[in-house]
């Protein structure tokens, strides 16, 4: 029984079409959506589902509650490189993180590892933590996690609007507003994040490595050049699933150990 | 270039709708020019379908239109039959014919040089088949060379009411290639009453005896059979005679009495309704042949290049699929 947090309908699609995609395998599934990561979490410590597709933030919640004892299965090809990006108005003048002293900085949901846990990280490593840098917190979709990218968008448009002179935003939104490229005149990156580990699956030890196995198998089987495996990655946003890069979650254990992140909701 | 809310608004509205949904967004004053452009390529980019951008507000499609329904154009894609009139007169005046062709009608023969041109350009625009139809073609003291120009290029059916095969448009028939050829004659009912009802005295017992005889002269047959809706129950003993005369299961075919041409009664078919078969007739290119006498499915004038007004008629189905899909999703009663 796989976990997943509805963030949108189509998540319904996704998960069905896994859920064909394993049918008739030795490693048949089934799976429940959970409106926010705080109850998928709860759930897999429950026993209720045997893997948690987590966000980078509730991994580490839940290495956190269960001392170190869960594992990560796979993730996608995409969690492994994943950015922060902060992206200013086109010609503002701004040209570094540095540059953002004194300055407003819109973020995301204080539960989006991307678009605030994790900028705040590194804006601290560059200097300007303490109250530097004037902070505007979109909290739009907190429990997922930022996955809705709806905090993400908000704080674009502040920095739109003139309520805030920079946004930290995931690249994955970065991307779906066609970067810098599509419309140039109107916002552009004023730095990108080195790159750090997103979602994975989340398993516990009462899942057998036997059974965890052939389910990653099969899960690593899909082909993006299969016709009929293609929209379920093409909806999930990859191209292939790849064995988890745990050290890129370094980063957000460090963030949320410094600023005081509890384990739980 | 479009306002940046407005992509910020799709990406937003898209993520909370299901593949295959569709979100309409209001443009501002400011959006005008190079917006559609802007929204095309974001479309591109970000795997969505661009549906319209008009009257202030662009409409976009989550993802790729959805796969077309089964036995409409995914089995047979616009401009994969390519039908002819190669004249509109007839030895028959039929009371509900669609091209309202009679002895008295005017010929308006398409003629040698334009079907051997349509024919060739057929094969280069991925046509597979062609269909000639009238007006009974078989009163054309050239059609013989005109079937032998269309089998040359692809296999073809001929659609006549098989009343005139004696003589030399026997000749003429003898003369058409059998292995690329196929005959579709008209016939309406089982006994003369329903045919002749419609077509004139004694027409019945002269399309039979033309079934017989094109059979024995070697050619596949079908017969096509226009019923009002109310008579669909006299279709068993229909199709029993049909079996009696030979005709195969498949080559027997049924079609609704249209609302068009001479008819005063039927379905109401119209370019949005109508899946289109590209159609050419001496005045231009149809949406459809049931409509090839009618101004609202005239396509172009132009007949050629053939290429192009086909790719007209795909272009104006997408959009009026998308359209429609459109429609739908936006007017949801519950």
């Amino acid at each position: 029984m796989v976990g997943s947090v509805a963030y949108t309908p189509t998540v319904v699609t996704i998960w069905e079409g896994i859920r064909d995609y394993f049918a008739g395998t030795p490693a048949e599934m089934d799976f429940v959506l959970f409106s926010n990561y705080g109850r998928q979490v709860d759930a897999l410590l429950e026993g209720t589902i045997d893997i948690a597709w987590n966000t980078n933030l509730a991994w580490v919640r839940t290495v956190a509650q269960t001392r170190g004892e869960c594992r990560a299965l796979a993730m996608r090809d995409t969690d492994a490189v994943f950015r922060t990006v902060v992206v200013v108005r086109a010609g503002s003048g701004l040209s570094g993180l540095a540059d953002l002293r004194g300055r407003r900085l819109a973020l995301g949901s204080r539960d989006s590892a991307q678009a605030a846990i994790l900028p705040l990280y590194f804006l601290a490593r560059a200097g300007l933590g303490n109250g530097s840098v004037d902070l505007l917190r979109l909290d739009s979709d907190v429990g997922k996690h930022g996955d809705t990218g709806r905090s993400e968008l908000d704080a674009l448009r502040a920095v739109l609007d003139d309520r805030a002179d920079a946004a930290a935003i995931g690249i994955n939104t970065w991307e779906s507003i066609g970067r810098d490229e599509l419309m140039p005149g109107a916002f552009e990156a004023l730095w990108e994040s080195p790159i750090y580990s997103h979602c994975n699956f989340t398993a516990l030890p009462a899942l057998s490595e036997e059974r965890a196995t052939a389910w990653v198998e099969h899960l690593f089987a899909m082909d993006w050049e299969n016709p009929s495996h293609r929209p379920i990655l093409e909806l999930e946003g990859l191209r292939r699933w790849v064995a988890p890069r745990l050290e890129g979650y370094e980063t957000l254990f460090e963030a949320v150990q410094e600023q005081g992140i509890g384990p739980r909701w | 270039m479009v306002n940046p809310l407005v992509i910020l608004e799709l990406v937003e509205r898209l993520s909370a709708v299901p593949a295959g949904s569709v979100v309409t967004v209001p443009l501002g004053p400011d959006d005008e020019g190079t917006a559609a452009d802007t929204l095309a390529a974001w479309c591109a980019r970000s795997g969505n379908e661009l549906v319209d951008v008009r009257e202030g507000a662009v409409t976009v499609r989550r993802g790729r239109t959805p796969a077309p329904p089964p036995g409409a154009e995914g089995e047979r894609p616009p401009g994969t039959r390519l039908w002819m009139y190669t004249n509109f007169d007839c030895n028959l005046a039929c009371d509900y014919c669609c091209a309202r062709s009679s002895p008295q009608t005017a010929r308006r023969a398409l003629g040698v040089d334009r079907v051997r041109r349509l024919a060739e350009e057929a094969v280069g625009s991925g046509v597979s088949e062609l269909i000639l139809t009238g007006g009974e073609p078989f009163l054309l003291p050239d059609l013989d060379e005109l079937v032998a120009i269309c089998t040359a290029a692809l296999p073809t059916t001929l659609l006549t009411n098989g009343m005139l095969f004696r003589g030399h448009r026997l000749e003429r028939l003898r003369r058409m290639d059998r292995s690329r050829l196929t005959l579709q004659i008209s016939l309406d009912s089982a006994t003369p009453e329903g045919h002749d009802s419609h077509r004139g005295h004694g027409s019945w017992e002269r399309a039979v005896a033309g079934i017989r005889i094109a059979q024995d002269e070697g050619f596949r047959v079908k017969v096509a059979a226009t019923l009002p809706a109310a008579q669909s129950h006299k279709l068993g003993p229909f199709h029993e005679f049909l079996d009696t005369l030979g005709i195969a299961p498949e080559d027997q075919v049924i079609r609704a009495l249209a609302h068009r041409g001479n008819a005063d009664a039927g379905i109401e078919l119209s370019v949005e309704s109508l899946v289109p078969e590209v159609t050419v007739t001496a005045d231009g290119v149809y949406w459809h042949p049931i409509g090839a006498d009618d101004t609202d499915q005239l396509i172009t004038a132009e007949i050629f290049p053939l290429a192009a007004a086909i790719d007209e008629v795909r272009r104006r189905f997408t959009d009026q699929r998308a359209h429609a899909d459109a429609a739908s999703q936006w007017f949801p009663c519950a």
